[in-house]
């Protein structure tokens, strides 16, 4: 079996040219598909993370029930001390922040618009969402008694920095109330929805407004990447059993049904690359087999066993075959080290600045995109070089040799 | 020249193996492109529709700036010359007038912020898939005063059933304080959560009547016989109307979000497809150039016997477009029935109940859509064509190089 391997080995070098065209079939195959895999995946990413810092954060805890029914009576008591008590027993959260979260009707002199009324503490929750740095006019609670609020629904508002506005919502005990707050900062993120209908205030005039006491809504967390907070969710969950916690997928289930849907749509497209590649990579296995008939002829005629040269013929196709998986995986890493500064959307579409995604895309590769199409290109290589091998060791040597 | 082409073509049959790995190296590719363009037209033709269906229609007319601001102060009129206008319109399917506001509803001790919106209960039917999605109890009815149509979500919050009593309250068109007992008439089940949780239809007579709105409406929602139609006729409505009153929109000035959405996910598939335009074209190349390479000996003869290089070539390179011309025939012949197949049979995917909910929840149906413009195959079919051409340059060149002698050794 050793010697057939060394002959397979040989081979390889024997024709540079055969070797040259099938290595580029498996290189270009390959990082063609490792490059869509990784814009599709980086795509779907970018969604997640922009979603995550604009207002989901990794990890929520809020009172049972909260999110089937965001009702501003289900809070959590006392500033949410226990619940920073077990935040601060975790190594893996590195930020946090506590916030209010209500309904209310703004009015300004030319409108009225129902909006969510978020509380937050400024210097923890510009650790946690990036609407601090998206600041577009004015200040992220510079004064007392100011509010910010998004572009859109300043715009829908009339509302320009510094104009009163009246917030009136319902108060914990069932009350309509009301606040006068002035505009002290306008912000615009990719989310457009937030930049419409959302009101940040300070915790306390929004704990002032639904006269909430001590209590606050819920506690965002952001940990050190997404996966790492699968675990830091169970060990809250058994030390805060009263309570919920949730992940952003669970919090949000419409972006996950998004995500799951692009999924299953990626996965008809890497089914189309896939296919594309094995063809091509089959296409040039067969010929260069094919090819080599006469090849074939004369080694079964100086009498070497069938099995070992259906044996070599696999061997050299699986050897040609993984020089281009390496040459093309080289390849991709290269395209992408390129590309590793994002790929400019803006050019194609100015629009895009207001968009979730951003206008950059920054491919994403992960190892199981890497592995999939090895295999394929594998299997591949194998069945389009076992099949005409069978085919051509089956043939009497004295018509292989004859073969044109 | 004559000569050179009967060469090529009886060279074309002279291998029918070879022929036929190269002529499937272009049928394939042409099949790809033109299924994975049509796959995706057809997606986003189903998330469009599905969007505009439960949203302001394919076209809009509103008053000036009610899309800044949606808000009472921006209305317009639907009078009786723009409906029959409308009417007699072929490119118009269906058209609703709508009154679009904020308002707070409660019941018992529980309020909630909800998007109230009054509609005309026979025109929206022609429009929106809304009536469709009622659960329980039925859609609002003409001749039918003060009743409501909950999302169902928003229902359970509220815990009302059929039947019950809400109280509306909101800011009139005046700038009254406006409230009002309605009652409920049906729940629907909505694919949105933030619909489900937060939309209330009442009759639009009910709307003008609550907000002190006379005859004004917000806006009217116009159904597109056509969807690929939907900019022109909003151009067309647009052009003889007055701007100062009353303006169209497309769906994508109305919904910049989706719009936006759909131009990335256009993008990120012209992105794929050039990328399996690249793989499938050096698909076509190596498969031609080995098919050349392999008739070195070949080529060696024909030089040995006088044949000039450059008559070499163009026979070569005629042999590789004859072979993209058949190939791309056979292509095209299988891929658009293919395709047209899919378009008038969807492929479920019924495989998880998950995947369903996850469909549901983005407003669509799990099914795989594929849907064929004339453009898709054109362009599949050009860019093959392009490729192809320039493929079969380098084998052709490599085919008519050498010296005879060499040539002949080498093997």
């Amino acid at each position: 079996m050793l010697s057939v391997i060394r002959l397979a080995w040989r081979n390889v070098g024997r024709n540079p040219r055969r070797t040259g065209i099938v290595v580029t079939a498996v290189a270009v195959g390959l990082s063609g598909t490792l490059l869509s895999m990784s814009i599709l995946s980086g795509m779907m990413f970018q969604i997640v993370d922009n979603a995550i810092k604009t207002d989901l954060g990794h990890l929520q805890i809020h009172a049972q029930g909260f999110n089937k029914d965001p009702e501003i009576g289900l809070l959590l008591e006392n500033n949410g001390a226990p619940e920073i008590q077990a935040i601060q027993a975790e190594a893996g959260i590195q930020n946090w922040a506590p916030r209010i979260r209500g309904e209310g009707l703004v009015t300004s002199p030319s409108a009225s618009v129902g909006v969510r009324v978020i509380g937050v503490d400024p210097e923890a929750e510009a650790q946690v969402s990036m609407v601090a740095d998206s600041i577009v006019e004015g200040g992220y609670f510079d004064q007392k008694k100011r509010v910010v609020l998004g572009e859109g629904l300043a715009r829908r508002l009339g509302a320009e920095l510094g104009d009163k506005i009246v917030l009136s919502a319902q108060d914990l005990s069932g009350d309509m109330t009301g606040t006068a707050l002035r505009v002290g900062g306008i912000f615009r993120t990719p989310s457009a929805e937030l930049d419409r209908s959302t009101v940040f205030l300070e915790l306390a005039s929004a704990a002032n407004l639904f006269a909430m006491g001590d209590g606050i809504s819920e506690i965002v967390i952001v940990g050190r990447s997404r996966d790492a907070i699968l675990g830091t969710q169970e060990r809250l969950s058994a030390a805060l059993p009263s309570r919920e916690i949730q992940r952003w997928d669970e919090l949000q289930p419409l972006l996950a049904s998004i995500l799951s849907v692009m999924d299953q749509m990626a996965a008809g497209l890497y089914l189309i690359i896939f296919v594309a590649m094995s063809f091509g990579i089959a296409n040039v296995l067969l010929m260069a087999i094919y090819e080599r008939i006469r090849e074939i002829g004369i080694l079964l005629a100086v009498g070497l066993s069938r099995t070992r040269l259906v044996a070599m013929v696999i061997c050299e196709s699986l050897f040609v075959t993984l020089l281009g998986l390496v040459a093309g995986f080289l390849l991709a890493l290269l395209i992408l080290y390129t590309l590793s500064g994002g790929i400019d959307m803006s050019l194609w579409a100015e629009s895009l600045a207001s968009f979730g995604m951003g206008t950059r895309i920054f491919p994403v590769l992960t190892l199981e995109d890497f592995t999939i199409p090895t295999t394929v290109a594998l299997l591949t290589a194998l069945l389009a070089s076992a099949w005409p091998a069978l085919r051509a060791v089956r043939l009497r040597p004295a018509e292989a040799v004859r073969h044109d | 020249m004559n000569l050179e082409w009967r060469l090529a073509w009886r060279n074309v049959w002279r291998n029918p193996r070879r022929t036929g790995l190269t002529v499937s190296a272009t049928v394939f590719a042409v099949g790809l492109l033109v299924l994975m363009s049509a796959l995706s037209t057809g997606m986003w033709e189903k998330i469009i529709d599905d969007s505009v269906s439960m949203g302001s229609g394919h076209v809009t007319l509103t008053g000036p700036n009610y899309l800044e601001e949606r808000t009472l102060e921006e209305f317009t009129y639907l009078d009786a010359p723009l409906a029959a206008r409308l009417e007699e319109n072929p490119a118009v399917a269906g058209f609703a007038p709508r009154v679009n506001a904020f308002g707070l509803l409660s019941e018992a001790d529980v309020t909630r912020g909800v998007m109230v919106i009054g509609v005309d209960p026979a025109a929206e039917r022609t429009v929106s898939s809304l009536p469709d999605r009622i659960e329980s109890g039925r859609f609002l009815e003409k001749g039918k005063t003060r009743e409501i149509v909950l999302g169902g979500r928003l229902a359970e919050i509220l815990g009302v059933k059929i039947g019950d009593q809400v109280l509306l309250y909101s800011v009139a068109y005046s700038l009254e304080s406006a409230y009002d007992l309605f009652s409920v008439a049906g729940i629907m089940r909505l694919p949105n959560p933030s619909l489900d949780r937060g939309l209330a239809l009442v009759s639009l007579a009910d709307a003008q009547a609550f907000f002190v709105y006379g005859d004004r409406i917000s806006e009217v929602a116009i159904r597109a016989s056509e969807a690929s139609a939907s900019t022109a006729l909003a151009e067309q409505l647009g052009s003889s109307l007055d701007p100062e009153k009353i303006e169209a929109h497309a769906w994508p000035e109305v919904m910049p979000d989706l719009a936006q959405t759909v131009v990335i996910d256009k993008l990120g598939m012209y992105m794929m497809l050039a990328i399996l335009v690249i793989v499938v074209a050096f698909g076509i190349f190596n498969t031609i150039l080995m098919a050349v390479l392999e008739r070195k000996r070949e080529f060696g003869v024909v030089l040995a016997l006088g044949l000039r290089p450059r008559a070499i070539f163009r026979i070569v390179y005629f042999e590789s477009i004859l072979l993209a011309g058949v190939g791309l025939m056979l292509g095209l012949l299988v891929a658009i029935p293919g395709v047209l197949y899919l378009q008038a049979n969807p492929i479920p995917l019924t495989n998880s109940e998950e995947m369903a909910a996850a469909f549901a929840m983005v407003g669509s149906d799990p099914v795989i859509y594929a849907k064929l413009i004339p453009e898709n195959p054109i362009f599949s079919g050009l860019t093959i064509l392009l490729v192809a051409l320039l493929a079969a340059f380098y084998p052709a060149v490599r085919a008519s190089r050498g010296k005879p002698v060499d040539v002949l050794r080498s093997l």
